[in-house]
């Protein structure tokens, strides 16, 4: 019952982290040849179907755990599904070798890192402060 | 069954020994590009009548098992190279022989971020309906067995992953998400299971096949909130007499499956259907031949609901309903009709922690069409029969 109510307690703090926040955003490394995503890209790229940047470069997904406030924002408010979609979809292409699966990392801060860190990175965060060197991505 | 020696059993328990000493962050860091991933379960069965994984018939069977491990590595953006050993085990048609599931390289031949098409070639995973090509994998079943009706275990070795080419792409427009995929395979037709089906007992040549086709399109339609499937395909196959003097055969299955699935935060509807036109050419003395000859079409569907009450939870219930004959649903056979069809209502839970899930199932069945005759032999088959499966599954 304690891990529920600190779940409860973790997605609650999430969700006014959010209002205070202004919403999660999508991020990317500074090279990234877009500044702006169309939904149903963004939705490609996050569900593995698209490994490409319009320039050619490889992305590679970074995300947080699936029942990270922010990955469930992310799902939610930005892409417009929910996780246990995207965790389908992901387990569907990987274990049948036909991508290979996004990077998860521990904290939001770690994600930062390793997306303003890793060339053709994308990721979200909250709080991202404004001398994180990554680039923001508008969804269209 | 496949036929090969079962002496791999030791070779599938170091798989399961590889699998399980590793962690699944060291499956993100193997090196520049390369990852690796997999999947251990295991299930108990116990039922009223008719055996399910081992001697389940009033006892509890545990010889329900799977244990899978991939390796990939993204060379470059535009290549992709992927495989993946497998070893399962269920009664008397699985003995845990290890086999490589698929291995194949993609080529990205196309890809502005919004439309990407390639091509893969190698073995394969055949993809057929929403669930072919991840089937052993426990986390991704809907349930702990797959819906037999679309699903049929009986030749699951048969239709898992082909050797041959497939081009395939992805197109991201607007609210609405298309994949699609092309594949010419030479299917792995030397099963006993297919004998046992076309040509009712395990004689003594072997099937083969020609080239097939299989193709699939999937849209996904407002973030998969409706997720709508077609798969087609054109099997060929020939049976190689051999020693069998007696019987000759070619047989052909033109399957068609639709797929449906609407998706919200706390409930999914999953309902597939397909039909499956099997024509046979047989010739030969055997006195069976005229019988054989006879086309028929397999009608088969199911219909699942799934309640999530929490992200770590799900509930379901499945109608799921399988007919050899869709003209005759009854089946003749003086009385013994039930070997011909199967329907199923199943009652299910699943709990998800971490990289597990535990999940128990219900099954309550008339009918006995997906049993296999290895595990019951076709005159024991009752017709009416209850099943509790209960299943521990792992994956990294």
């Amino acid at each position: 019952m304690g891990a529920y109510l600190r779940k409860l307690c973790l997605i609650l703090c999430g969700m006014l982290l959010a209002q205070v926040a202004g919403g999660v955003e999508v991020i990317a490394h500074q090279s990234a040849g877009v500044n702006a995503l169309t939904l149903a890209a963004a939705r490609s790229v996050f569900g593995l179907r698209q490994n490409k940047w319009p320039d050619g470069s490889l992305v590679q997904v970074f995300v947080l755990a699936d029942n990270h406030p922010a990955h469930i924002a992310l799902c939610k408010e930005r892409l417009n599904l929910f996780p246990y979609q995207l965790r389908q979809s992901w387990d569907r292409l990987v274990y049948a070798g036909m991508a290979q699966a996004p990077i998860q990392v521990a904290s939001e801060q770690e994600l930062i890192q390793k997306v303003a860190s890793t060339p053709g990175a994308i990721g979200y965060a909250w709080k991202v402060k404004p001398n994180d060197s990554i680039k923001l991505i508008e969804l269209q | 069954m496949i036929r090969s020696n079962s002496s791999s059993y030791s070779k599938a328990l170091a798989v399961f020994a590889a699998g399980w000493l590793v962690i699944p962050a060291w499956a993100q860091t193997l090196g520049e590009g390369v990852q690796a991933h997999g999947f251990v379960s295991q299930s108990l069965a116990y039922s009223s009548d008719n055996n399910v994984g081992g001697e389940s018939d009033d006892n509890l069977a545990s010889n329900l098992r799977e244990v899978g491990a991939n390796l990939s590595w993204r060379a470059n953006p535009d290549w992709l190279f992927s495989g993946q050993l497998l070893a399962r085990w269920a009664g008397e048609t699985d003995h845990g022989e290890l086999r490589l599931d698929y291995g194949f390289a993609d080529r990205t031949l196309f890809s502005d971020g919004e439309n990407q098409v390639g091509l893969r070639f190698g073995k394969i995973k055949n993809p057929y309906g929403f669930y072919n090509t991840t089937r052993d994998v426990a986390h991704t079943r809907p349930g702990i067995i797959m819906p037999q009706s679309i699903y049929l275990d009986r030749i699951r070795n048969f239709l898992l992953s082909a050797p041959g080419a497939a081009t395939y792409g992805n197109h991201a427009r607007q609210n609405m998400e298309i994949s699609w995929s092309l594949g010419a395979v030479r299917f792995d037709a030397d099963v006993v299971d297919l004998e046992q089906l076309f040509l009712l007992s395990d004689r003594p040549g072997n099937y083969q096949s020609d080239t097939s086709w299989l193709g699939q399109v999937m849209a996904d339609l407002d973030g998969g909130r409706w997720r709508l499937g077609l798969t087609l395909a054109d099997v060929n196959l020939h049976y190689q007499p051999g020693a069998d003097l007696t019987m000759n055969a070619r047989n052909r299955l033109t399957p068609i499956v639709l797929s449906v699935e609407r998706n919200t935060e706390w409930y999914s509807l999953t309902g597939e259907y397909s039909q499956i036109k099997h024509d046979s050419m047989n010739t030969g003395t055997d006195p069976l031949v005229p019988l054989l000859k006879k086309p028929n079409t397999l009608e088969t569907w199911y219909l699942q609901a799934t309640w999530r009450p929490s992200p770590d939870w799900r509930v379901y219930l499945r109608r799921d309903e399988i007919y050899l004959d869709k003209e005759d649903k009854k089946g003749g056979l003086g009385g013994l009709g039930y070997l011909t069809f199967a329907k199923d209502w199943t009652l299910g839970t699943r709990y998800d922690f971490d990289a597990w899930t535990l999940s128990a199932e219900l099954h309550k069945v008339q009918g006995t069409l997906w049993l296999s005759p290895l595990d019951t032999p076709l005159a024991n088959q009752k017709e009416n029969w209850n099943l509790l499966l209960l299943q521990a599954a792992w994956r990294f």
